[in-house]
């Protein structure tokens, strides 16, 4: 198989198989909180898919260059998330000086997605991840790419629930269900829908 | 710009403290995990294949098994190692026992973090114990043309771990006829 | 007085999970078991209430500006404590909580508290607070693992509690079944609270 037959492997991994909302239980908090309307879902969306692209870079050569030769992988987690929180900072600097129209829709969702288990998870996953193969550890592009895919997985998940949502809120339900517990409900029926991924073999 | 350098300052200071206390509780807990991780890599050995003493053998890889010896007469009882390959979702390591005929004596799951309810039963006697007694060629899950029964609704986990063996088994045997053949 | 009140608050009143639905990641990924439930609630409890004990110390000498970095160098400090004493005393836990362990840092409810309540509350009470929502974080943790693990596995921390006849329901203890057992008990907890 070639490289590109990689990418797609991991592509439908990341989206599909073990979609890091509803396979992996990340990032459920902008899943379920930036939801309700489907402007702000894709949003949303499109900033994590930019972090998480970004971040998988820069954590990877922190990792291969610092964290791996001097011996002090124990410092990881506050290594990662400092460099996540100053990203997003960073990020949002150059984005409201260079481009004021995207500043406008992708401003106001960038802070929270420092707090965004997705972008430190794919970022530790990285660093542990193999290829198909399950010899190769994962190479720089590697990693951007899954950073890329599995931000994509986020996106598709979370703009098909922002979808539905906008529908849940016509149907006539009980009151003690409205809101959160009947998200979490289509949540679940919609993770039961991607278990029939599971199991395919590429 | 100076506000800024003091800022900077600032947050360097707390992590160079957060840094040393971990540096520090690092040195505590590393060798207890070293340990641990030892001790029962001995434990799991000495479980399949009991009362033999055990040789560290390098291959010509780089990778490392056992040889079983017979304490008394030094006669080769059998090998252990290791074999891993990518499960479902995680990477799943078993320890491995073969007699001398490359004959499986038991398999061990060191190394897990399957589905809980599907892959993650690979841990349990009932698949574990298929594997006592199997040939190198009948490592195979029933749908590949083997004799292995995989675990409800964890055929890729089930798959995984036999097809890690039966590699791993191969490359030690090939090894050890390699090597003129003790 | 007001120290057991800032200590009971989590339980109900201002239940991290059921009321202010913070932290889902950790509560729908590890309830599989009581067990691994009970073990990250605590190990969030103990995070919570030293980062608080911290933030609450140094809340003036932290300039205003970066705070949020420095709240994040502490809880993190603490995170890798917790992971390294973890993975040297209690391995298995340590092997099946995996990565989110380290994911207790984005874990909105440690920071959340860290700003909203340690940085302008004395020692003594935002120790308090941290107990408090940590055990608050816990409980729900424990409530909804028991129910998963009950319709999934027929097993109470392990134990057998159903009849042998009781045929698992597996989809209990898969992802699906997180998501619907914690809606349904939101539901519920949403019906007492409009019958009072």
């Amino acid at each position: 198989m070639g490289y590109l037959g990689e990418i797609f492997v991991m592509a439908m991994t990341a989206i599909f198989i073990q979609n890091f909302v509803l396979a992996r239980f990340l990032g459920l908090c902008p899943y379920l909180g930036v939801s309700k309307k489907l402007d702000s879902a894709i949003g949303m969306g499109m900033a994590v898919i930019f972090v998480m692209t970004l971040a998988s870079a820069i954590t990877f050569l922190i990792n291969k260059y610092l964290l791996i030769p001097y011996n002090i992988m124990y410092l990881q987690t506050i290594a990662f998330i400092l460099t996540i929180a100053s990203l997003v900072q960073f990020v949002e600097m150059v984005i409201q000086k260079n481009a004021p129209a995207l500043y406008k829709s992708l401003g106001v969702f960038l802070p929270l997605i420092t707090t965004n288990c997705a972008v430190l998870g794919v970022a530790i996953l990285n660093t542990t991840a193999f290829r198909s193969d399950s010899v190769t550890p994962y190479n720089f592009l590697d990693s951007i790419l899954n950073g890329f895919f599995s931000g994509v997985g986020f996106t598709v998940v979370l703009v098909a629930m922002a979808g539905l949502r906008m529908r849940m809120d016509k149907a006539d339900l009980p009151k003690s269900m409205k809101g959160m517990p009947i998200a979490l409900i289509i949540a679940g029926i919609m993770a039961l829908a991607f278990y029939g991924f599971m199991g395919f073999q590429i | 710009m100076k506000y800024y350098l003091k800022l900077g300052f600032i947050l360097l200071i707390f992590c160079a403290i957060a840094s040393g206390v971990l540096a520090y509780i690092n040195t505590l807990t590393a060798p207890i995990i070293a340990e641990r991780k030892a001790r029962e890599a001995i434990e799991t050995r000495s479980a399949l294949i009991p009362g033999a003493e055990f040789h560290e053998v390098q291959a010509s890889d780089g990778s490392i098994f056992y040889e079983a010896r017979d304490p008394e007469t030094q006669e080769i009882m059998g090998y252990t190692f290791n074999a891993s390959d990518l499960g479902y979702s995680s990477t799943v390591q078993t320890m491995v026992g073969v007699d001398p005929d490359f004959k499986v004596i038991a398999i061990r799951i060191v190394d897990q973090a399957e589905t809980p309810g599907l892959g993650a039963n690979c841990t349990s006697p009932s698949f574990t114990d298929q594997y006592k007694g199997l040939a190198i060629e009948d490592l195979y899950v029933n749908k590949d043309g083997g004799v292995i029964v995989p675990i409800a609704g964890a055929t890729i986990t089930s798959r995984c771990i036999a097809n890690s063996i039966r590699k791993k088994a191969i490359e030690v045997r090939d090894e050890i006829n390699q090597g003129g053949g003790e | 007085m007001k120290f057991t009140k800032e200590l009971t608050k989590g339980f109900v009143k201002d239940n991290p999970i059921f009321v202010l639905v913070l932290g889902l990641c950790p509560t729908l990924a590890v309830t599989t078991s009581v067990i691994n439930g009970l073990g990250m609630g605590l190990a969030a409890t103990f995070v919570l209430m030293c980062s608080n004990t911290i933030v609450s110390m140094i809340k003036n000498i932290t300039p205003p500006k970066i705070r949020i970095p420095i709240y994040i160098v502490v809880i993190a400090s603490f995170v890798t404590i917790v992971d390294m004493v973890m993975a040297a005393y209690l391995p298995a836990l340590h092997k099946s909580l995996g990565l989110f362990i380290p994911l207790i840092v984005v874990n909105c409810i440690i920071l959340g508290r860290a700003e909203a309540f340690a940085s302008k509350n004395n020692v003594l009470m935002s120790i308090a607070d941290g107990i408090g929502m940590g055990l608050g974080f816990t409980l729900s943790l424990v409530v909804i693992a028991t129910v998963r693990e009950i319709l999934g596995a027929g097993t109470w921390l392990g134990m057998r509690v159903t009849p042998l006849s009781y045929d698992p329901m597996l989809i209990a203890i898969l992802a699906p079944g997180a998501f619907i057992t914690l809606g349904f008990l939101m539901a519920l907890i949403n019906m007492i609270k409009e019958k009072k």
